[in-house]
Parts: structure tokens; sequence; C-alpha cells
């Protein structure tokens, strides 16, 4: 007990030298090395017991924990943030300079279906789930810094609360839509030759030969099986952070945390560029998406593979056979459906 | 309802073939599976659909916040309510069928034909309660759980007249129509 | 307003009613009797969804009989309908329906899409909205007696022919006898070995029956352009001719639409309920096979599949008749795989067939028939009525198919046994 007195009296620096003080001694306080073993400052993990049973309830203090949690603040939001915000900045830049690719020669009017209801469905009911989550994640992770400021304290309470149970109850229904997206679009995203030369040419920058593409190209691929491998590793670790129940220690939830908030930010830097490119970034590609159309001249000058085969079996439609696909009144006088 | 329900009916002067009553019973039952001549075409709707509404089903009359809102609000009694995973899968299951639902509503070239303002409203309103509720989730929020009961209300006062009506309107529906096939002597 | 858009508007606020009310309230827009309809799942034509052809009855109850709905328009909010919401749907529900009633199995919430159309038929016949062809026949069943235009001389010519065949008597007004037996113009023009059968098998199972000079024509043209007050006309002369000859029952033939006005919408036509019965050719055939009074020999060795006509089955209910007709002379007998209840329509049904403006569209839409003929492996399919069989024969042409049709009381009739006299 008096040992534990002593630290107050241990004088770190000595006596000032001018001063009239008489030399003091100078002891090594004894309680320091038990602290400092308590504290782990030379890394390793004491693990004691305890009358509480549970998962690491024998480690008095987590030393890890404290560096996990600087590691969060000062790396992860901190980088993470920098980012997110140096994707906006770069595809701004490269709009700026590229512009829209716009269809070579010009849309055609005549029109090759692309995308069936179904696959549609699920590359939007993922797309929704993924984006909910993003909001969600990204307010979780740097909502403090940045929205305290600006919401106050007590509306930034109400948005967090809200984005934690938000965020948890949408995480499992990624891992479903993942898997509905892996079954609808895996045959499509399997390598073919060609794909590698289109790698290391840069999709066309590099060289002049026109490059040959599939259905879809490398880049395409490379972000699908990206989304399905991270996108899996994501879920996962959520999947051990949401359901803390069996058995999971803190070195397994601080792993898997740093885990799931790198993979996550990857994807959603990603997912920016996949965005840009198939909206804003290529004429047509929204289209693509979202009435399942694509104008014959974009197939042919971005997947011209794909195109010879839609010509070849005879899928290419006009613009009047698209209208009546969709439901529009034929005009008067006109003939009826054939 | 009540103009459906208390309406006179012209009475039918041809010589029934069987029971209309047996034939409206029957389809208000068989109405629940398809045909299995169109079940493959219309698989998303039918899997879709059940995972929406058995889930919420089960969110709206089972989750514990609910049923001790109607125990201490409404009836004065409560019931057991579903365990927090039986909630969770629930929650699942009624989110991913009400996305994938409206999607199709947006993507479908027949749906985009017929479908109308109330049909989005109806899902887009009810996505909103079932968010809301999530969001309250922690139950330590009262601004939270105030917004979730606001959307609630909204819900309720669009309810009726609404395409939400259906909920209660298929019953007659299906007991006409299966009455008009039950005479002639036609299981539908 | 227009008087076509005044009439039109006037019978389907008529035609509201409580069933009515009932399933726009269940509707919610799913899109699953798109599926069940073969006019789109043969065209892919989004406005051939069944509930898209109610539209105008639904514009109808939404301004007028919904709460929103009645809210908008006493604000001014809501659009009045015009009349192109009544001349814009009729080439859909005249080309593209054929009233066949399988949207109406379909439908999760119940909705009698099927019934809702008819009820747009009937304000738009009132209105004058009609094609051509239907209102040319119906104009001829009225004043002629035949939506074809074929009199009594012609129908005595056919039975002279008959009794020349078969050596049989034709009995015609006799006055007290079990059966009166009605012919639908498309027989006596196409298919005179119906009458012959009657002839033969009747002669062969005992039974007392007879035509009438007053009401020989089954075919209900009103049915078919969905006027009310036409098909409760030319129902009352078939009520009329057998009440003279007072007839225990009448005769439905070999042909769809015919056997639904009569015996299912006629009294409701008339306001009244029979003196007498109606009974299907199929279901009397089949009640004297099961009283022993029809014995046949003989099988039908090549493949045959069977045709239900939608108002006979589905809309009918005699399922199982046919069949069990049929199990008795063919040993290769092939169900198609959507049978029964759920069959697909041909494509004629509802006037579809009387509709030259129609034609293309049917001839498209049979590639559904065609497709099951196919999957079956059958050379012959066998049906119960006669427009299905002319609309299926030409779609078996025109698609250059080695396929016969063939009638199944003609069948019946060819299977006989020889009995002495």
């Amino acid at each position: 007990m008096l040992c534990l007195l002593l630290p107050q009296f241990a004088a770190a620096d000595g006596p000032p030298k001018n001063s009239n003080y008489p030399e003091g001694v100078s002891a090594v306080n004894p309680g320091s090395e038990l602290w400092s073993a308590i504290r782990q400052r030379d890394g390793t993990v004491l693990q004691g017991t305890s009358q509480v049973r549970g998962v690491d309830s024998g480690i008095l203090i987590n030393a890890r924990g404290d560096q996990w949690a600087r590691f969060r603040v000062s790396k992860l939001a901190n980088y993470g943030g920098i980012a997110i915000a140096a994707v906006f900045v770069i595809l701004l830049i490269f709009f700026v300079i590229r512009g829209q690719i716009r269809i070579e020669g010009g849309a055609s009017g005549n029109l090759v279906r692309r995308y069936t209801s179904y696959e549609r469905i699920v590359h939007w009911t993922l797309a929704i789930v993924f984006l909910l989550l993003a909001l969600t994640g990204v307010i979780l992770l740097l909502g403090r810094p940045l929205l305290i400021p600006l919401l106050g304290k007590e509306v930034f309470g109400l948005l967090a609360s809200a984005s934690k149970e938000g965020h948890n109850l949408i995480g499992p229904l990624f891992l479903v839509s993942l898997i509905m997206m892996l079954f609808s679009y895996v045959r499509k995203n399997l390598y073919e030759k060609g794909d590698l030369k289109w790698l290391l040419r840069g999709g066309g920058v590099i060289g002049k030969e026109k490059l040959s593409v599939g259905f879809f190209n490398m880049g395409e691929k490379i972000w699908f099986w990206l989304l399905m491998l991270v996108g899996l590793v994501v879920a996962i670790s959520g999947l051990v952070l949401l359901f803390p129940n069996f058995g999971q220690g803190r070195f397994i939830m601080e792993i898997s945390h740093v885990i799931h908030s790198i993979g996550a930010l990857a994807l959603f830097c990603i997912s920016l560029g996949h965005m840009y490119m198939g909206s804003v970034g290529m004429e047509g590609a929204l289209d693509a998406m979202t009435t399942g159309y694509v104008d014959i001249n974009w197939a042919d000058g971005h997947h011209d593979r794909w195109g010879k085969e839609c010509h070849d079996k005879n899928l290419v439609i006009s613009a009047e056979e698209y209208a009546r696909l969709q439901g529009k009144k034929p005009a008067a006088g006109g003939d009826v459906a054939t | 309802m009540g103009s459906i329900i208390f309406a006179s009916r012209k009475q039918d002067l041809s010589v029934a073939r069987a029971s209309a009553s047996a034939g409206a019973i029957k389809t208000i039952f068989s109405r629940f599976l398809p045909h299995k001549e169109i079940a493959a075409q219309v698989s998303i709707q039918y899997i879709a659909g059940y995972l929406f509404h058995l889930g919420l089903f089960a969110l709206l009359f089972f989750a514990a916040p609910h049923v001790l809102f109607v125990e201490e609000n409404l009836l004065g009694f409560g019931w057991t309510p579903l365990p927090h995973w039986g909630f969770i899968i629930a929650a699942q299951a009624a989110f991913l069928g009400l996305i994938i639902l409206w999607l199709r509503r947006m993507v479908d070239p027949v749906l985009r034909l017929i479908s109308t303002l109330d049909d989005h409203i109806a899902a887009i309103l009810t996505f909103v309660v079932m968010l809301t509720g999530c969001f309250a989730l922690l139950e330590g929020s009262t601004g939270l759980r105030l917004l979730h009961r606001f959307t609630v209300e909204l819900w309720l006062i669009y309810f009726p007249f609404s395409a939400l009506m259906h909920s209660f309107t298929f019953l007659p529906s299906r007991a006409f129509t299966g009455a008009w096939f039950g005479r002639r002597g036609v299981d539908s | 307003m227009s008087e076509k858009l005044e009439k039109g508007l006037e019978v389907l606020r008529s035609e509201v009613d409580s069933k009515v009310k009932s399933f726009f309230s269940s509707c919610v827009n799913c899109g699953i009797c798109a599926e069940s309809c073969l006019f789109y799942t043969e065209t892919r034509d989004p406005r051939y969804t069944p509930i898209y052809k109610t539209e105008p009855l639904r514009k109808l109850w939404r301004n007028e009989y919904s709460f929103w709905g009645k809210i908008a328009s006493t604000l001014g909010f809501s659009k009045p309908m015009t009349e192109s919401d009544l001349t814009d749907w009729e080439e859909l529900v005249y080309d593209g329906c054929s009233m066949c009633g399988r949207c109406s199995m379909v439908c999760p919430v119940g909705v009698d899409i099927s019934g809702m159309i008819f009820k747009v038929k009937h304000a738009l016949a009132k209105a004058g909205i009609s094609p051509e062809g239907l209102v040319g026949a119906t104009q001829r069943a009225v004043d002629i007696g035949s939506p074809m235009g074929i009199t009594l001389t012609t129908v005595h010519a056919t039975i002279k022919h008959v009794e020349e065949d078969t050596g049989l008597k034709i009995p015609m007004d006799v006055e007290g006898a079990d059966y009166m037996a009605l012919l639908s113009s498309n027989e006596i023009a196409l298919y005179p070995e119906y009458l012959e059968s009657l002839a033969k098998i009747f002669d062969h199972a005992g039974v007392s029956w007879t035509l009438s000079s007053d009401a020989f024509e089954a075919t209900n043209s009103g049915l078919q352009i969905g006027n009310k007050a036409i098909a409760g006309q030319l129902v009352q002369r078939v009520v009329d001719g057998a009440e003279k000859l007072k007839v225990k029952n009448v005769i439905s033939p070999e042909c769809g639409h015919a056997y639904t006005a009569l015996r299912w919408e006629g009294p409701n036509f008339i306001g009244k309920a029979y003196s007498f019965k109606v009974v299907h050719i199929m279901e009397l055939l089949d009640e004297l096979f099961a009283a022993g009074r029809i014995k046949t020999s003989g099988m039908e060795s090549e493949r045959l599949t069977f045709h239900d006509p939608c108002s006979i089955v589905r809309r009918g209910g005699i399922n199982a008749q046919p069949r069990n007709l049929l199990e008795s002379i063919s040993e290769n007998f092939i169900e198609m795989a959507d049978h029964g209840n759920m069959n697909w329509c041909c494509g004629g049904g509802g006037g579809v067939s009387s509709n030259e403006r129609a034609e293309d569209l049917k001839l498209t839409v049979f590639n559904k028939k065609k497709s099951q003929i196919e999957a079956t492996g059958a050379t012959g399919v066998v049906t119960a009525c006669s427009n299905c069989r002319m609309v299926m024969e030409e779609g078996v042409e025109t698609n250059e198919m080695d396929i016969e049709l063939l009638g199944l009381t003609e069948m019946i009739a060819a299977h006989l046994e020889d009995r002495p006299n």
C-alpha cells in the first residue's frame, strides 16, 4: 500500500540546480514495473483470471485496443476520408480532360437488349443495399469529425444511432444480394482470350490497334471479381461484428473491424469509378442498366464480339419495335402488332 | 369495404352446376399458390412477394416493440413476440422482398405501363416506415422512435382507399371470382 | 362531350357494381395476368396485359367512385375521360382479347379480369365503337337470323343433303320432343358433318329430338360484340322456339360462346329463368354413353390430342366429358402439357375470328397453340367447338403443319357400332 503512495514522491527530474534543495535520493518507483507489465508496454498480452466468466474477461487492460482506437481515428478515418475525396477529384479531372466517351459514329436508333429484367433487378437491389450501407458506414466512420461541427451533437446523435441500426439490419442483405448477383452474372465474367491484352493496353489507352472485347471487358470483370471477393470478406467480417455471440474476443472483433473498414472503403472508392463510368462517363451506358437496351453502335463500338453475336442472331431491333415492346401506342393508321 | 360487402347483388338466374359458395371458399385459399402452368414465368412475383408479405406480417404483429405497443396502448394484453433473431430474419426478408418488387415495378415494361402513382407511393411509404422502424431499433432515441411513429401515422392516413386496401379486399374479390367459376363447376 | 363518349360513360357507370369496386380496390398492378394471356406472351406488347384492357372502366371507377378520385375531381385535379379513352381501347378489347378467361384464373387477388373486359365491350358496343366485321355480323344476326347470313332455306338444303347421305330423317318442328338441337352458322356452312353425326347418334341411341325452323341458330353475335340487349334478343328467339315446341332440353352445339350465351348468361340477359334445361352436346353424349345407350367399336390409332375450347371447359365447366368420350375411341391419346382448365385459347374466340382487322394478330398468337401441338407429337387435334376448329385449321395451314383437325361429335358418330333397327 505504501509503495503505491511512493510514485507521488518520485522526483522525475531531480532538484533544480540553482536552488538550496538538499540532493534527494533517486529511486525507481517499485510499482512502476507492475504497472508497466499491466499496461503491456512491451507488447505482451497478460491473461489473468477473474471471477467474471466470459471471453477476454481475464484481460484487465487491453493495450492493443487503445492502438486500434487510435488507428481507427488517425489512420483509417483520416486516410479513408482522403481516399474518398481523392477519388471524387480524380473523376472530376478525368471528366474535364477526357469528357464523356461518346458512341462511335453516333447513335443509330437501332437497339439490342443487353440486360434482362431480372439482371437489372438484381443489379439495382445490390446497388441500393450497397449505397445504404456505404452511406451509413461513412457516417459511422467519418461522422464525428465532419458532421458534429455541421449538425451539432444532438442531431448527430440521432443520425449516428439511426446509421448504426440501419447498417446492422441491411448488412446481411448485402451478402444475399451479392450471391444473387454472382449467380446472375458469373458466366459473362469468366476469363476470355484477349482479356489480358486489354488489361496490358490499359483498355485501349496504350497502343493504336483496336482491341476486341466480349460482353464484358477486363476492367468490368476485374470490378466484378473484386466486388465478389472483397465483398464476401466485407460481408463475413460484418457478420462476425454483428453477431458477437460466438466467442469472439476483442482481438477478433478489432481485426474484423479493420478488415471490414478497409475492404468497404476500397469497394466504395472503386464503386465511385463504376458509378461514374456507368452514368456520366459513357454515352448510353446508363440506358443499358435502366432500360436494358443499348444502341447497336454502342455495342459494336465497345463490345465488338458481343455486337457481332447480336447481328448474327438477328437480335437487333428498330426504334419502333422497341417502342412497341414498351407498350407505346402505335401511330394512327399503323398496322397492329405482327 | 361497406359498399362492397353490403351492396345488393343481382341474382344469377341460370341453373348452377355446382356450389358457388364452395367455389368462393376454395378460391380464397387456392390463389395463394400460382397455377403450375405459369409458375415459372411468375416466380419472382411470388417469391419476392411472399418474402415481403410474410416478413412484414411477422414484423407488424410479432416484433417485440409492436407487441408492447398493443399491450400498453390498444388492447391491454399482448402475446409472445418473436425472439430477436426471428425479428432480424423477418426484417431482412421484408426489406429484400420489397426492394425487389419495387425495382421490378420500375424495370418491367408491363408494370411500367400499368403502374400508377398510387402503386409507387404505397411501396415507398411502406419502405420508409420499415426503414425508420429499423433506425429506431436501439429504442434509446426518442427522436427516432417519434420519426417512426410519425411515418406510421402517414401510412395509416394513406391506407384507406389506396392500393394498400388490397390487404382486405382480396378476400371478397377471390370469393366473387371463386363463386363465378364455382357455380359453373370449375375449380379456380 | 360527344354522343359516343356520353353513351359509353353511361354504360360504364351502369356496370360498376360491388364486384367491380372490390376488384379495382384489390388490383395492385402486379402483372401476373400478362403471363397468362396469349396475346401478351406471343407479341410481348405490354398493352395486351389483361388488366390494362379494363382501363376505360378503371378510369371511370377511379374518377367517380374511389376516395382519392372523388376528392381530386371535386378539387379539379383529375383529368376527365375523353373519347380517345374509349376509342383507343377498341383494338385492345376486340382484336387483342378472346374472352378466354385465363387471366381470371391466375390473378392472385382474385380479380375476374375477363368479366370486366366484357363490361368494357358492352360500353364500346353501345357507344358504336366496335369493329366493322362484328357490327355487320350482329346486324345480320338480328335481321336475317344468322351472322353469316344463313337463312332457313340454306338450312333446309343442308338437311336435304344429310338426309340423302344418311338415309335418316331430320326431325323439324316436332312438338314435345325431348331435345331441341341448335346449330351454329359455322357448322351449317363449314361442317355439315355435325348435323349428320347428330342424326346418326340420335338414331343409334334412340333419342327423341328436333330442329326448330324458328330457332336454329346458336351463334350469339350480341355476346361477341358485347351488346347485352342484342344478346338477350337472340337468346329470346331460342327460348321462344323451345317453348313453342314444348321441349324439355335444348342442345348447345359444338360452339364455344353459344354455350356461354345460352347456358350461363342467357337467363340474365332476358331477365327470366328457362322452363327447359340447356345441355352441351358433349354433356349429352357423355350421359348417353354412361347410360349404355351409345356403343362404339374400333379405336383410332393415330396420336391424338385435345384442344379445350375456353368457353366450354374453363368457362363452362365441361372438362371431364370430352376426355371420357375420347378415351372410348382413342388408344393413342396424349394431353397437351397445359390442358383442361388452364389450356391456351386458339386465339379466335370472343369475336376475334369474325373481325378481319384482327387476322394478322390472330395468326401471330396461334404460335402458342402451334408449340403446344408440336410438343405432343400428335398428328390429329380433336376439339368440341367449330370456331376453334376453323381458327386452328387456318393456323395449321398458314404454318404448313401436317395436322388434321377433328370434331369430337363426328368422331363418335364415325365409331358407332352397327345396331339392328
